[in-house]
Formats: C-alpha cells, sequence, structure tokens
C-alpha cells in the first residue's frame, strides 16, 4: 500500500488506520440499534410545505406559530401568540407544544429568513417523530413577517 | 519529546472525545446537523452521524495510546480537513446554519467554527510531524 522504505512504519500505520475505521464500526451499530435518539433513516429527505406569509395567515384557524429561532432571538420578538420550539432546546419545550396541539390544529413554524433550516427541521421532526400533519414551514420566516407587519 | 507536545496532544485528543461524546448524546440532532450543509445525499446523512462520532471518540481516545498514535492523528487529520470544506462550502453558499461540530453545545457562529478547525488542524500536522521525527538519530 505505502511502499516507503525510509519509514518502515508507513504500512503499520496504515494498518491500524485501517483499523480504528473498522473498530468505529461496532459502537456505531449498536447506536443505530439501540440509541433512544437514533437518526430516522430514509432514502430521501422529508419534504415540508412552505406557505407564503398570504396563504399562512389564510389558514383556517385554529392554527398554532411555532417560533424555531433561540431563545433570545424568541425574547426579543417574536409573531404574537407564536409558541417557541427550537432545536436547543426541543426537550424542555415540546411538552408546552403538545399541551396546547390537538389533531386537526394547522402548525406553521418560522425560523429568520428564507436561508435558515430551523424551521425545516423542527417541522420534519414534528412530522415523522410525533405524526402530526399539517405542519407547514413559512416561507421567508420572521424577517418575511416583520416586513409585512411594519406599523 | 517536551511539555508543550504532551500538552497540545492532550488539546487535540481531549477534543475530539469531547466533541464525539457530545454528538453521540444525540446523534438525531448531529444527522439534522449534517443535513443543513446540502452536501450529502438524505440516505447518506443517519449512517455517518453515526458512525463519525465514534470515529472521533475512539481516534481521540488513541492519540493517548503510544502505537497507535500516528494513525489516529492522520485520521483526525483527514476528518477536520473534511470539515473545514464543509464549513468553508456552507459559508460561501450563505448558508444561516450551525457547525454540529460540539453537538448541542454548538452555538458558535460557523467563521469561529472555521478558524477553530484551522488552528485544530495546524495543531494536529505539527504532532503529526513530532511523531514522524525519530527519538535518536540513527542509521537506515
Amino acid at each position: 500500500m505505502v511502499g516507503d522504505k525510509t519509514n518502515p512504519s508507513c504500512a503499520a500505520t496504515c494498518r491500524r488506520a485501517m483499523l480504528l475505521l473498522a473498530l468505529a464500526l461496532v459502537p456505531a451499530l449498536f447506536t443505530a440499534w439501540l440509541h433512544p435518539k437514533r437518526p430516522a433513516w430514509s432514502w430521501t429527505r422529508p419534504t415540508v410545505t412552505e406557505l407564503p406569509l398570504a396563504d399562512a395567515e389564510r389558514l383556517t384557524p385554529p392554527v398554532i406559530w411555532l417560533d424555531a429561532r433561540p431563545d433570545e432571538e424568541y425574547a426579543a420578538q417574536h409573531v404574537p401568540g407564536a409558541l417557541s420550539l427550537n432545536e436547543d432546546r426541543w426537550e424542555e419545550l415540546l411538552p408546552k407544544f403538545m399541551a396546547v396541539w390537538q389533531p386537526g390544529v394547522r402548525v406553521v413554524v418560522y425560523c429568520d429568513s428564507q436561508r435558515c433550516d430551523a424551521s425545516r427541521a423542527v417541522a420534519v421532526r414534528l412530522r415523522h417523530e410525533l405524526r402530526i400533519d399539517n405542519v407547514f414551514v413559512l416561507q421567508g420566516g420572521w424577517r418575511t413577517w416583520l416586513e409585512a407587519h411594519k406599523p | 519529546m517536551n511539555g508543550l507536545t504532551r500538552i497540545l496532544r492532550f488539546l487535540a485528543g481531549g477534543i475530539f472525545l469531547v466533541a464525539g461524546v457530545l454528538k453521540v448524546l444525540d446523534p438525531a440532532r448531529f444527522a439534522a446537523d449534517i443535513d443543513h450543509f446540502r452536501l450529502l445525499r438524505y440516505f447518506a446523512v443517519a449512517p455517518l452521524a453515526l458512525y463519525l462520532p465514534w470515529l472521533e471518540i475512539i481516534c481521540g481516545l488513541a492519540v493517548f495510546v503510544g502505537a497507535w498514535r500516528r494513525s489516529a492523528l492522520l485520521l483526525l487529520l483527514a476528518l477536520t480537513i473534511v470539515f473545514i470544506a464543509a464549513i468553508t462550502s456552507a459559508w460561501m453558499r450563505g448558508l444561516d446554519i450551525r457547525c454540529g461540530c460540539f453537538g448541542a453545545a454548538s452555538t458558535a457562529p460557523l467563521a469561529f467554527d472555521l478558524v477553530f478547525d484551522l488552528v485544530l488542524g495546524g495543531v494536529l500536522v505539527w504532532l503529526l510531524r513530532v511523531e514522524s521525527r525519530p527519538e535518536s538519530p540513527r542509521k537506515a
């Protein structure tokens, strides 16, 4: 593999590197099998429907708005009535959402702007981990909402 | 072999060990972090999220074991180069994402992670050079 005669340990180094690569497979397989927070696997990326602001605001009530931005941004300002649900404190915030959610309720998740991915991630987790349908992502996020609701 | 080498070795091994453990705590979250980079096909994301943290942990530990050190440092350097490329790519595409380098503890902006990984890569190269140097002059 490595025919460097001036350094006799090269082949041994590569062999050990291969062994380390193989060794990591063992606990990884156990993690895939037993970990309570193992990732869901699928061939294709789960899709979530994006809604433009006008459509999101026209959804038939009841609608829950979810703010997927970090705590400090939610604390500073958020869509009136929106609940906070971000991945940083998922376990703590989820019960607050579940306390108000009921089957049939529509959920609109937003993060900062068009470029952020947090709202999509939260929406996918709600769909796949909690089997909640009617979850939408707000196109353009908080910045678009703010722009449309300027005083 | 001097004190600085020992400290850098301890830091490099320790950083990967801690980073791996933090990610192993929540592989689903790490999978989401990897996916946000939009660099891999979706079917590869979950397996990588399960495997990569353990590779970091095992190599981080192997840095402390004499005979395995060079192999571990090489693998960690390869990982760091991949991380630097991924972060640079995300940064250039203007993605507003977290690095996910330290699991749930990752809150810093991407630029910070990029600088951190560049320094870490430098340390690994330096450690590898020390490791490749013969202990005492000897004939081939």
